[in-house]
């Protein structure tokens, strides 16, 4: 059994750019929330709010993803990443994509630098798609975990074609249906097949193995799976062909089931872990994981319908949004970079000095108070929010945009802080 | 070296492997239970059987670096042989009573 993945991890020339941009369009992203400030308050498909949510999950939250993921092939799959090369090149032609299409939908040029910005961003996730396919094929590894990476995979290949179908529209005009239709299934397809996929497949692997919990029930992982992925292509083709609202709701049933299972999962290996204390790493992450509460009701607001107002129906669109992309998707993310990023680093400089020499513990690679004061201003950041929206109050949006200025600051100090980490002279001695 | 010395050695050895830390859970392999058994041959020689709180550790093989370092350091002519075993599976019950005490069990 080739059980020690030590040897088969990346070289951190290819992990670590992904957490810099990352980190970097964080705080991109806050700015960009502060001065779209009045315009949250539009329909959820105006030009600053669509940059927005593209900065968010594909320049800040993909970035991250593909980094870890990028260190975590090698654990789940139990075989090295297919080709590094191919990685940076991937990171490059990413990097300048999500500029590229941040910035087309900023200023609204739908019809010009948008078709050539999501065909470059296309052709660099079709990289990487690629990249991971490669590497399972040479893994003997077939569990649940690795079918549910392989799975969010496909459908970030899936979610790329419908965007890039939409802006091709833009330009040419061929589709039948108004834009919003299939900006609706791009939406559902990238946060439940892409994210949604991913965050069970990577998160059943680690966080029991950070909570240090064994004997869990992986059957409800498998169900999970099955039941997210038919819900999904269920919803997709009905609304592709059929659009009938019962058959929305089975398929929305069947996502909220398999949903419930992996937090019953989590909360299995929560139950059952032997390290007691969470630290800041682990509290980010469980916090996440109960959040996912929020969309499924606000979800359920929007699919019983309530005959809500235009006006209304768009903000609670925005909120749904907001739910998945900050209070899930990054909450998590900022949770997991402090658990894995210290180690990828440590590993980096301390692997050929373990024994010889007095090494710190990776957690001592950033500083424990600037986490813990992010911790709550992200808190903060995550309650404001939602009540300026739902108080239409830009006052109060205002105060939690400028937290989330300051949580990506002190994320982007405390990551600097890690990928910079001098080996001291007195560790040396 | 009889029986009795040997044992000793062995005893002596395991209290050396508290020095090596696994970092994410940061207890020591020896308390955590990680250690199944340590055997010394009388002659420079000694076995470890050993395994991870999980097959797919990714500080396997560093931690397995720091028991071959720490071990030379103290006899720098011997040879170390780790075999890493997942049978038995790692479990809580394998824990020290002082690796309880530290992870608050």
């Amino acid at each position: 059994m080739n059980s020690l993945q030590t040897n088969n991890a990346p070289n951190s020339s290819v992990v670590v750019p992904h957490f810099i941009f990352g980190a970097i369009n964080l705080f991109v992203l806050a700015i960009l929330i502060l001065l779209a400030n009045a315009n949250l308050f539009e329909a959820y498909f105006n030009t600053k709010l669509i940059a927005i949510t593209h900065m968010a999950v594909l320049g800040w939250a993909t970035m991250i993803v593909f980094g870890a993921l990028y260190q975590l092939i090698p654990v789940v799959f139990e075989t090295s990443l297919y080709s590094e090369k191919l990685a940076k090149f991937t990171f490059w032609i990413s990097a300048v994509s999500i500029i590229f299409l941040t910035y087309s939908f900023w200023i609204g040029a739908f019809s010009t630098l948008l078709i050539y910005a999501a065909l470059l961003m296309f052709f660099s996730l079709l990289l990487f798609v690629v990249n991971v396919l490669l590497s399972y094929k040479k893994s003997a590894i077939k569990n649940t975990s690795s079918k549910f990476i392989i799975a969010a995979i496909l459908w970030l290949a899936v979610t790329e074609l419908i965007g890039t179908i939409i802006a091709l529209n833009f330009k040419f005009g061929f589709l039948t249906v108004i834009h919003l239709h299939y900006l609706k299934i791009h939406a559902t397809v990238g946060l439940i097949g892409w994210f949604l996929m991913l965050i069970i497949g990577v998160g059943s692997t680690l966080l029991p193995m950070f909570l240090i919990s064994h004997n869990l029930k992986y059957k409800k992982l498998d169900i999970s799976f099955i039941l997210l992925n038919m819900g999904l292509i269920g919803l997709i083709s009905n609304w592709f062909l059929v659009q009938n609202v019962l058959f929305t709701v089975v398929c929305w049933v069947l996502i909220v089931v398999g949903v419930l299972l992996f937090i019953s999962f989590i909360y299995e290996s929560y139950k059952k872990r032997i390290r007691k204390k969470l630290d800041v790493g682990m509290q980010y992450s469980m916090l996440a994981i109960a959040s996912i509460f929020l969309p499924i009701i606000i979800s359920l607001v929007v699919l019983v319908g309530f005959n809500l107002k235009f006006e209304i129906l768009s903000r609670v669109i925005v909120l749904y949004g907001f739910s998945i992309i900050f209070g899930f998707i990054t909450t998590l993310i900022l949770g997991q970079t402090y658990k894995t990023l210290p180690f990828i680093i440590w590993l980096e400089k301390y692997k050929s000095l373990v024994g010889k020499v007095k090494t710190p513990l990776p957690r001592e690679l950033y500083s424990k108070q600037i986490a813990t004061i992010q911790f709550y201003l992200y808190l903060f950041f995550l309650v404001t929010i939602p009540i300026g929206f739902l108080m239409n109050n830009n006052g109060i949006i205002k105060i939690g945009s400028y937290s989330l200025l300051a949580v990506s600051i002190l994320y982007n100090i405390n990551v600097l802080k890690i990928i910079f980490h001098k080996v001291k002279n007195n560790e040396n001695e | 070296m009889n029986k009795q010395e040997i044992a000793q050695f062995e005893l002596n050895t395991l209290e050396l492997l508290k020095n090596v830390m696994d970092p994410e859970i940061e207890i020591n392999i020896v308390d955590l239970g990680l250690i199944y058994e340590l055997y010394y041959d009388g002659d420079k020689k000694i076995n470890v059987v050993m395994t991870f709180s999980t097959p797919s550790c990714p500080l396997g093989d560093t931690i397995k670096t720091n028991i071959q370092e720490t071990i030379k350091q103290k006899y720098p002519n011997f040879t170390i042989d780790i075999d890493v075993v997942f049978h038995p599976q790692w479990n809580t019950a394998m824990v020290s009573e002082e690796g309880k005490r530290i992870l608050g069990l």
